[in-house]
């Protein structure tokens, strides 16, 4: 579904222009014809489900059979949900780091393993500047890059993206890490 | 209103881990209280006292702590927590006398130290005594004033789905 309305965001709210600027680097990537990956977005999904069937669990059993009766089954449902918060915590901060984009490139004769392509970014608290960091991982070789941008250069001031400014940086990036496996 | 652009511009994924956020919000709060109970052994591990009848110990709007510790036998002048059967509300007041046998099966009547009289008006018709599985539990903690915020959502229950609808949207709108 692609439908291309200029995004805009509430410019003071440091979290909107973040996920802003990750949603068009996404955008500029993908649109060379990669295949998002999902991986790590499934499992934290996984991991929440999980947690949340040992909560429901918990309650319906505590419903049926109130406690005192319930007891045992209370202390694995509890015990074992908020062991899933903290792989989850684990998941998300030694993991996933901040990745936003993982994306496959396959080979057009179908010979080679895939090219695979991760976008990160991060932003610190109160500052205006915004990194984007792009890897590619290519026959066990990993090359990677990464620019600084102050925000107020991709937006203007009611908070517009200004989408055709942004995606040549972006794309400038990705092509410098690019193996040069001429395609086109 | 551009609250609701972010929600159009999410993926059925982002959707998704909205829903299981907001669930887990509520999933973590649902925990820490069944946890609790666990831990103290009370169905009830924290009441808010409704009446003026502990006073001075204990005032309207204040927050209980409690435990059951059922190996602890109960004895006169403890503070205890009970139900009365067919009502859902705890009563919070003072043990002021007890039978025991040699098993330890236990009968006890209690009276709230602001009232004239014990509460053998209050208990079931026909019961004279409070025994131990009406026990919730015994007070161990307190803060002061802090149950208010309950009464206040009780009494003007408008109020409470008011606060839980608005808090609910946002968690559900906001991204991160």
């Amino acid at each position: 579904m692609e439908e291309f309305k200029p995004v805009k965001v509430e410019k003071w709210d440091q979290n909107a222009v973040r996920i802003a600027m990750d949603d068009a680097a996404k955008k500029a990537v993908l649109e060379k014809g990669y295949e998002e990956n999902f991986f790590l977005v499934d499992s934290r999904l996984i991991i929440c489900t999980t947690a949340l069937l040992f909560a429901l669990f918990a309650l319906l059993w505590d419903f049926l059979h109130p406690f005192p009766a319930s007891q045992t089954v209370l202390i694995i449902c509890v015990g074992s949900y908020f062991l899933l918060m903290g792989v989850l915590t684990l998941h998300v901060n030694f993991r996933e780091k901040n990745i936003f984009l993982v994306a496959h490139q396959k080979d057009p004769v179908g010979t080679e393993p895939d090219t695979v392509w991760s976008l990160s970014s991060t932003m610190l608290k109160y500052d205006k500047n915004y990194t984007l960091t792009i890897t590619v991982t290519n026959n066990n070789q990993t090359r990677s890059a990464s620019f600084t941008k102050c925000v107020g250069d991709v937006f203007d001031e009611n908070g517009v993206l200004l989408y055709d400014k942004y995606e040549p940086m972006i794309l400038e990036l990705h092509d410098s890490i690019d193996s040069g496996k001429k395609k086109k | 209103m551009e609250m609701f652009d972010d929600l159009k511009r999410m993926n059925k994924r982002q959707v998704y881990y909205q829903v299981l956020n907001f669930g887990m919000i509520i999933a973590s709060a649902l925990m820490i209280w069944k946890g609790m109970m666990v831990v103290t052994g009370s169905e009830s591990p924290i009441v808010v006292v409704l009446s003026g009848s502990m006073e001075p110990a204990f005032y309207r709007g204040d927050l209980l702590f409690l435990a059951n510790d059922r190996s602890d036998p109960i004895r006169a002048g403890e503070i205890v927590v009970f139900k009365i059967e067919g009502r859902d509300i705890p009563i919070v007041h003072r043990v002021i006398k007890v039978h025991e046998t040699h098993e330890g099966k236990i009968k006890f009547l209690t009276k709230g130290d602001n009232n004239e009289v014990d509460d053998r008006g209050l208990y079931k018709p026909g019961q004279l005594w409070v025994e131990k599985q009406h026990v919730v539990g015994r007070a161990r903690g307190f803060l002061p004033y802090v149950g208010m915020v309950t009464i206040i959502m009780n009494d003007y229950p408008k109020l409470k789905y008011a606060v839980l609808g608005l808090l609910g949207i946002f968690v559900l709108i906001h991204r991160e």
